[in-house]
C-alpha cells in the first residue's frame, strides 16, 4: 500500500464513497442498538434507567461517544462536500428533467435534505434528554437519572410525538436508499443475493421507522388506553 | 492490353506464398532511434486509420491523427455487424490462408489483385491475435474456446463475431491503442477536423490543410507521409447504410491532386435493407443477410397490388427467386438478390406504401420450425425491423429493399499501398485492391485491420528508409496556396446565397446515382447519368443555400463541401460504368449478361483496373490500366442455376 | 409525402451559436411530421425548413444513426435519447408521440461537456479517461494466439455486455450529478473480467477514477439513473465492480 493509494481513499469519489458507505452502516448500526435500548422502556422504568446509568457511568463512555461523534461528523461533513461538489458538475441546469420511474426514488432523490433534517433533530435531541431535565430515581439504593420520566413527560405533547415520528419516517426514507448504497458503494452488488440486500435494506428501513415512532406514539396514548393517567 | 506506365504495382517477385516475407526481408528499415524523426499524419479513425495511428505510434513515428467527428470511437467501421473472417481453421473444417485468399479472389470476380488478397489472408491470423490481447471479448463457445459462424461465399466456419457488435468491439479496440498512445503524446488526435486538401512538396505528399469545425479555422499540417482511411464514398447515392457523415472528399481531393482513382463504379449493394418510408428518409439500416436462410421472397403477381400481404393468397403470390434459381432459391448471391428485387418493383409488383420494396416471409420458416426457433435464430433482427418501421415480422411480412453498402473502389495503391503520388498511403476501405468487384461478407473489418496493423508499419517503414526528406516548413508555398484554395472554396459556396438547400442536391445526385448507376447499369442510362450531373453541379453552385459563415461551427457547410465533392464524383462513377461494358461482382451491365439474365465478365477486354487521373476542372479523366494476372486462381464464371 | 397521419409538434430548442455566447429555449412549430421518420429525421424537417426561411439550422450530433456510433445525444422531454428503452435517439421514431404534444430538446449537460453549438456538447473528457488507462498495453505484434487462453463463456458474456457502451454520455447527462462512473465501470470491468486485463488492474482503475474526478464529473449516489437510461443497457453492477476493484487497488 503506497502513501498516494492510502491519499486516495480520502479525496477521490470511490474512496470518499467507501467513507460515506462505512459510516453510514456505522450509524445505521448505532440506530438499532439505540432502538433496543429504547424498548427496555416499554418493558419495565427500572431496566431502562438502570441501563442507560449503566451506559452513561461506564468510563468507556467517552470513548465511545468520542467516536461516535467522530463518525457522524465524517458522514455529515462529506456528505455536504460531496452535495456541494455535485451541484457544481452541472452548472448549468436542464428546462425539463424527468425521472425514469425505475432509477431515482423520492428517498434518493432527498438524501442531502433528510440528512439535514434528521441533523437538526439529533441537535434537539440531545437538548431534550441528555441535556434535558435531571429527574432522579433510586433503585437499590444507587441513585440515577430517572430518564424514563424525562420521555413520558416530554411525549405528553402531540408536537413532540408529532415531530419525532415525522423525523424517524424521514429516517425510515433516508436508510431506505443509504443502507442498499452502500452495499453498492462497497461493491457487493451480485445479482445472486443484491435482490436481498434491497429487501433487507427495506425492511431494515421500516423497521427502524416504525420502531422508534411507536415508543412516543404509545407513549402519548397509552393514558388513553388504559383509561387513566400518570 | 499492357498496364499504363505509371502504374507499377510493385507485386514481389517469386511464389505468392513467400511474396509478402520476401518483401518484408528486402524493405529498408528505419533505425529505432532514427523512428521519431519521422512524422506521418492519418486521416480517419476507423479501423484502418486508428490501427495505422496506433501501430505506427508503438514503433516510435511521430503521429497525427484526424477525424472528423467528436472522438476517435465513432468512424463508421463499427456498424459492423456480422464478424471478421480469418484463416484460424479452429472448427478444423479445412480452411486455410490458401482457402480464404482463393475464395476472397473468386469472391471479388476476379478484380482484385492476388498478390494483395494473399497478404490479407496471411496476416488474417495475427489480426485475431492482436484484437484477442486487446480484451477484445469475442463470441466463445462453453469450453471457453474462440466461436466461429460461417458466412456468405465460403463453405468453411472463419468468421470470428462479438455479438452483432464485431465492428463496433474492434474498432474499439484500436481506438483503445489509439488512447494508449495520445496519452502518451505520441499521437497528436485532431477530433472534429476535416481533410481538406493535401499538401504536395518536390513531388511528395508532406501534408495537409484542415478544417476545424467547431471554430471555422483552417490549419496546415506538415509530416513525412500522409494516409488516408476515410472510407467509402457510398454516399454519392445520398440513401445508403453509411453514417451520415461518410464521405469522399479526403480521397477526391487527393485524386485532384494526382492519385488515381482506381474503379471507382464498383460498389456494393445489400439486398436485405429495410426499405425507406418516404421522402424524409436520411439512411438506409441494413439487416444481416443470414434472413435468408429462412425467409422466402415474394411479390404479388399482379401490378399494384395493394392487399395487405395477408389477403394475397398463395397462388397469387410470386417467389421470383425460387422460381428463376430453383437450385439456389432466395439464397442466391448478394447482386443477383438486389437486382431481381428492383426488376420486381420496376414491373410495378412492389409491396409497401412506396411501392419500392420486396416481401421477406416468414410465415413458413414459423410453421415448420414454431415461433421459438425463429425468435432464437432472429430475435435481435426482428426486434430491431419492429423499432423502425412500428410492424411484427412474426405476423407481417418484412419488406426488404437492396441499398448501397460498400464501395469496393477507391484509390489505386500499389502493394506497399502507396497512391500513385509519393508518400500517399491510402488504407481500409479508401482504397480499391483486396476486394475487386464485389467484396465477401466479413471481410471489410479484416482488410482494414490488416492494412493498419500489418502492412503499413512496415512499408511505411521502407519508405521513410528509401527516400531523403529535405526540411520545410508550414509556409512553404505549397502549404500557403492549398490553404488559399480551400478558403476559397468555403468563401465561393458562402457566396453563393441561392434558394435551395445542400439536401436537395444530394437527393437528387442520389437518385440520379440510383437509378443510373445502382444495381443494373446500361449504357443509355450512364450517358443520361452523364448529362443529369453536370447539370445538378452547375445548379448547385449556382443556387445552393449555405446560412452563417465560415467562421463557426457550420452543420451545412460541412455538408456542402462533402456534396460538391460528391457531385463531381458521382460523374466518375457513371464514366467508369459507361466504359467497363462487362458485368462483374456489384457492376452489372445489362449489355453483358448470359442468355439466363446471369452476370457475364468479359475477362479479355476487362480483366484489369481502370485508374483515372485527374486531368483538371472540366477535363475528361485519363484511364490507365493495370493488368490483372490470375496465376492462381483459374478465372471462372459463377453460375447460381 | 404529405399523409393523414403525419402531426404538428411544438418544439422547445435550446439555441446557443457558440461556446460562449448566451443560449435560451426558443419555439418552433413543425408541421407535417411523418409518424415514421426516425427523431433525428424530424430534426432535419426542421432544419430545412429553417434554412429555407434564411435562419440558421439547429446544430445537433449525430452519425451513423443505427444506434452503434454513439454521436447523437440530445434530453428530450427531460431524458436522455428520448422515452423509449434501450433506444438511442437515432432510433426513436416519431410515431411515439402524438398529435400537438410539445417536445422539449436540450443539450446534455455536464461542466465537463461544454455546448458547442445548440444542442452539440464536447465530449472529449470521456476520451481523456479512456487515455488514462482504458486500455490493454499490448504494442501491435506483441500479442499471443488468440485461442492460448481459454475464457470463461460467463466472463466473455459479462465482458461483452460491459463493452457494449458506444460512448454517447447519456448515463452523465441523466446522473443529477453529472457522475460519469457508469462510463468508466463499463471499460473498467471489460478488462477486469478479462485475463487480458490482469497487469494493469490496478494502475487502470486507480487511474481512471483520478482522471475522472479532475475532469469535474460529480459523484455517484446509486440513483441507477443512469442505468434506466443506458441505451444499451449497461447495468450498475459495473459500477459495483469497479468499487471493488478500485478498494482492492488502493488498499491491497
Amino acid at each position: 500500500m503506497s502513501p498516494t493509494c492510502c491519499h486516495s481513499i480520502f479525496t477521490s469519489s470511490v474512496g470518499r464513497k467507501y467513507i460515506m458507505a462505512i459510516t453510514g452502516l456505522m450509524l445505521s448500526g448505532f440506530l438499532l442498538v439505540h432502538l433496543i435500548g429504547n424498548y427496555l422502556l416499554l418493558i419495565d422504568p427500572a431496566l431502562f434507567n438502570a441501563y442507560a446509568h449503566k451506559l452513561t457511568t461506564n468510563p468507556l463512555i467517552y470513548g465511545a461517544e468520542a467516536i461516535l461523534i467522530l463518525i457522524f461528523l465524517t458522514h455529515i461533513s462529506l456528505a455536504i462536500k460531496l452535495t456541494l461538489e455535485n451541484r457544481q458538475a452541472r452548472p448549468q441546469k436542464y428546462y425539463v428533467r424527468k425521472l425514469s420511474g425505475r432509477g431515482a426514488t423520492w428517498a434518493s432523490s432527498t438524501m442531502p435534505y433528510t440528512g439535514i433534517l434528521i441533523l437538526i433533530f439529533l441537535v434537539l435531541h440531545l437538548i431534550h434528554f441528555k441535556y434535558g431535565a435531571l429527574y432522579y430515581a433510586t433503585y437499590d439504593g444507587v441513585e440515577m437519572r430517572d430518564l424514563h420520566r424525562l420521555v413520558i413527560e416530554f411525549f405528553q405533547l402531540p408536537l413532540h410525538v408529532a415531530i419525532y415520528v415525522a423525523t424517524m419516517v424521514l429516517t425510515g426514507f433516508h436508510l431506505s436508499h443509504g443502507f442498499w448504497s452502500a452495499f453498492q458503494s462497497l461493491g457487493f452488488d451480485h445479482p445472486n443475493y443484491f435482490g436481498l440486500i434491497k429487501k433487507i435494506s427495506l425492511l431494515y428501513a421500516i423497521v427502524i421507522a416504525v420502531g422508534y415512532s411507536f415508543i412516543p406514539v404509545w407513549v402519548y396514548l397509552s393514558p388513553y388506553i388504559a383509561g387513566g393517567t400518570h | 492490353m499492357t498496364t499504363s506506365k505509371k502504374l507499377d504495382a510493385k507485386i514481389p517477385s517469386g511464389p505468392i506464398q513467400e511474396m509478402w516475407d520476401k518483401h518484408r526481408f528486402e524493405m529498408k528499415l528505419v533505425n529505432p532511434a532514427n523512428k521519431r524523426k519521422y512524422s506521418a499524419i492519418v486521416v480517419g479513425t476507423g479501423l484502418a486509420g486508428g490501427s495505422a495511428a496506433a501501430s505506427l505510434a508503438e514503433l516510435g513515428y511521430r503521429v497525427e491523427a484526424f477525424c472528423i467527428q467528436d472522438s476517435a470511437r465513432r468512424a463508421h467501421s463499427i456498424a459492423a455487424q456480422g464478424g471478421i473472417n480469418a484463416a484460424k481453421n479452429y472448427p478444423n473444417d479445412g480452411d486455410s490462408v490458401w482457402r480464404l485468399f482463393y475464395d476472397t479472389v473468386k469472391g471479388g470476380d476476379y478484380r482484385s489483385r492476388e498478390a494483395n488478397v494473399y497478404r490479407l489472408a496471411q496476416v488474417s491470423n495475427s489480426i485475431i491475435d492482436q484484437c484477442v490481447a486487446q480484451g477484445i471479448p469475442f463470441g466463445r463457445d462453453y469450453s471457453g474456446m474462440l466461436d466461429n459462424r460461417s458466412f456468405g461465399g465460403a463453405q468453411v466456419s472463419r468468421t470470428f463475431y462479438a455479438r452483432g457488435q464485431t465492428g463496433q468491439q474492434l474498432l474499439l479496440g484500436a481506438y483503445s491503442a489509439m488512447m494508449k498512445e495520445v496519452g502518451k503524446d505520441k499521437i497528436k488526435l485532431h477530433v472534429r477536423k476535416e481533410m481538406v486538401d493535401l499538401v504536395i512538396i518536390n513531388g511528395k505528399a508532406r501534408g495537409i490543410i484542415a478544417r476545424d469545425l467547431v471554430t471555422g479555422k483552417i490549419t496546415r499540417h506538415m509530416a513525412d507521409a500522409v494516409i488516408l482511411a476515410t472510407g467509402g464514398y457510398g454516399n454519392a447515392y445520398y440513401l445508403s447504410t453509411n453514417a451520415m457523415s461518410s464521405n469522399g472528399s479526403a480521397v477526391y481531393r487527393a485524386y485532384k491532386k494526382g492519385a488515381f482513382f482506381a474503379n471507382p463504379c464498383f460498389t456494393q449493394i445489400h439486398p436485405t435493407c429495410i426499405p425507406r418510408h418516404g421522402e424524409s428518409q436520411s439512411k438506409l439500416t441494413l439487416m444481416s443477410e443470414s434472413l435468408r436462410n429462412d425467409g422466402r421472397v415474394w411479390v404479388p403477381k399482379k401490378t399494384n397490388d395493394k392487399r395487405h400481404p395477408s389477403q394475397i393468397p398463395e397462388e397469387e403470390r410470386d417467389y421470383y427467386l425460387e422460381r428463376i434459381y430453383p437450385s439456389f432459391g432466395n439464397l442466391v448471391p448478394r447482386d443477383v438478390a438486389s437486382r431481381n428485387a428492383k426488376n420486381q418493383c420496376d414491373e410495378d409488383k412492389g409491396v409497401g406504401e412506396t411501392g419500392l420494396a420486396v416481401n421477406l416471409d416468414f410465415r413458413d420458416a414459423i410453421k415448420r420450425d414454431g415461433l421459438e426457433t425463429v425468435k432464437a435464430k432472429y430475435g435481435n433482427l426482428f426486434d430491431m425491423y419492429e423499432r423502425i418501421t412500428d410492424e411484427d415480422p412474426y405476423q407481417v411480412p418484412m419488406r426488404i429493399y437492396p441499398a448501397i453498402h460498400y464501395t469496393m473502389g477507391g484509390l489505386w495503391v500499389d502493394y506497399n499501398l502507396m497512391s500513385t503520388v509519393e508518400g500517399l498511403f491510402i488504407l481500409g476501405e479508401a482504397n480499391f485492391s483486396d476486394h475487386g468487384a464485389n467484396r465477401l461478407g466479413a471481410s471489410a473489418l479484416m482488410q482494414g485491420l490488416a492494412d493498419g496493423y500489418f502492412v503499413i508499419p512496415y512499408t511505411l517503414g521502407n519508405y521513410f528508409a528509401s527516400n531523403k526528406f529535405e526540411a520545410i516548413t508550414t509556409d512553404d508555398e505549397a502549404f500557403v496556396e492549398a490553404e488559399k484554395i480551400s478558403n476559397q472554396l468555403t468563401d465561393k459556396l458562402l457566396a453563393i446565397k441561392g434558394k435551395l438547400t445542400v439536401d436537395h442536391f444530394h437527393k437528387r445526385l442520389g437518385e440520379v446515382m440510383w437509378e443510373y448507376v445502382g444495381m443494373a447499369r446500361n449504357e443509355a442510362g450512364l450517358k443520361k447519368a452523364l448529362k443529369e450531373i453536370p447539370k445538378i453541379r452547375e445548379e448547385f453552385w449556382q443556387n445552393v443555400r449555405i446560412p452563417g459563415s465560415g467562421e463557426e461551427l457550420n452543420i451545412e457547410l460541412e455538408k456542402a463541401c462533402r456534396v460538391a465533392d460528391f457531385l463531381e464524383l458521382g460523374e466518375l462513377m457513371a464514366r467508369d460504368a459507361l466504359e467497363r461494358v462487362e458485368s462483374c461482382g456489384g457492376h452489372f451491365r445489362d449489355e453483358s449478361q448470359t442468355d439466363e439474365n446471369e452476370a457475364l465478365r468479359d475477362d479479355k477486354k476487362f480483366a484489369h483496373v481502370a485508374a483515372w487521373e485527374y486531368k483538371g476542372e472540366g477535363k475528361k479523366p485519363t484511364k490507365h490500366l493495370e493488368e490483372l494476372k490470375f496465376e492462381y486462381v483459374p478465372l471462372s464464371q459463377r453460375s447460381y442455376k | 409525402m404529405s399523409s393523414s397521419k403525419n402531426m404538428t409538434l411544438n418544439l422547445k430548442v435550446w439555441r446557443q451559436k457558440s461556446k460562449d455566447a448566451e443560449g435560451k429555449m426558443v419555439d418552433y412549430q413543425l408541421k407535417d411530421v411523418s409518424p415514421d421518420s426516425s427523431f433525428l429525421e424530424m430534426m432535419d424537417q426542421l432544419n430545412e425548413e429553417l434554412i429555407a426561411k434564411g435562419d440558421d439550422p439547429v446544430a445537433f450530433d449525430h452519425d451513423c444513426r443505427e444506434g452503434i456510433c454513439g454521436m447523437c445525444s440530445l434530453m428530450i422531454n427531460g431524458r436522455p435519447h428520448g422515452p423509449e428503452d434501450e433506444t438511442t435517439t437515432c432510433q426513436l421514431h416519431m410515431r411515439k408521440f402524438s398529435e400537438g404534444d410539445t417536445v422539449v430538446i436540450e443539450p446534455f449537460r455536464a461542466r465537463p461537456f461544454p455546448v458547442l453549438r445548440d444542442l452539440i456538447i464536447d465530449r472529449t473528457a470521456l476520451d481523456t479517461i479512456m487515455q488514462a488507462g482504458g486500455f490493454v498495453s499490448v504494442n501491435t505484434g506483441n500479442a499471443a494466439e488468440a485461442s492460448a487462453v481459454a475464457i470463461c463463456k460467463c466472463d466473455s458474456d459479462l465482458a461483452m455486455d460491459a463493452a457494449s457502451c458506444v460512448g454517447c454520455g447519456s448515463c452523465v447527462a441523466v446522473c443529477k450529478n453529472a457522475s460519469a462512473m457508469l462510463f468508466v465501470s463499463a471499460k473498467v470491468s471489460q478488462l477486469a473480467l478479462l485475463p487480458q486485463g490482469q497487469v494493469e488492474r490496478r494502475d487502470r482503475v486507480l487511474n481512471m477514477v483520478k482522471k475522472m474526478d479532475e475532469l469535474g464529473f460529480g459523484n455517484c449516489t446509486n440513483e441507477k439513473e443512469c442505468e434506466a437510461v443506458c441505451p444499451k443497457g449497461i447495468k450498475i453492477t459495473n459500477i459495483a465492480r469497479l468499487n471493488r476493484e478500485y478498494m482492492s487497488a488502493a488498499l491491497f
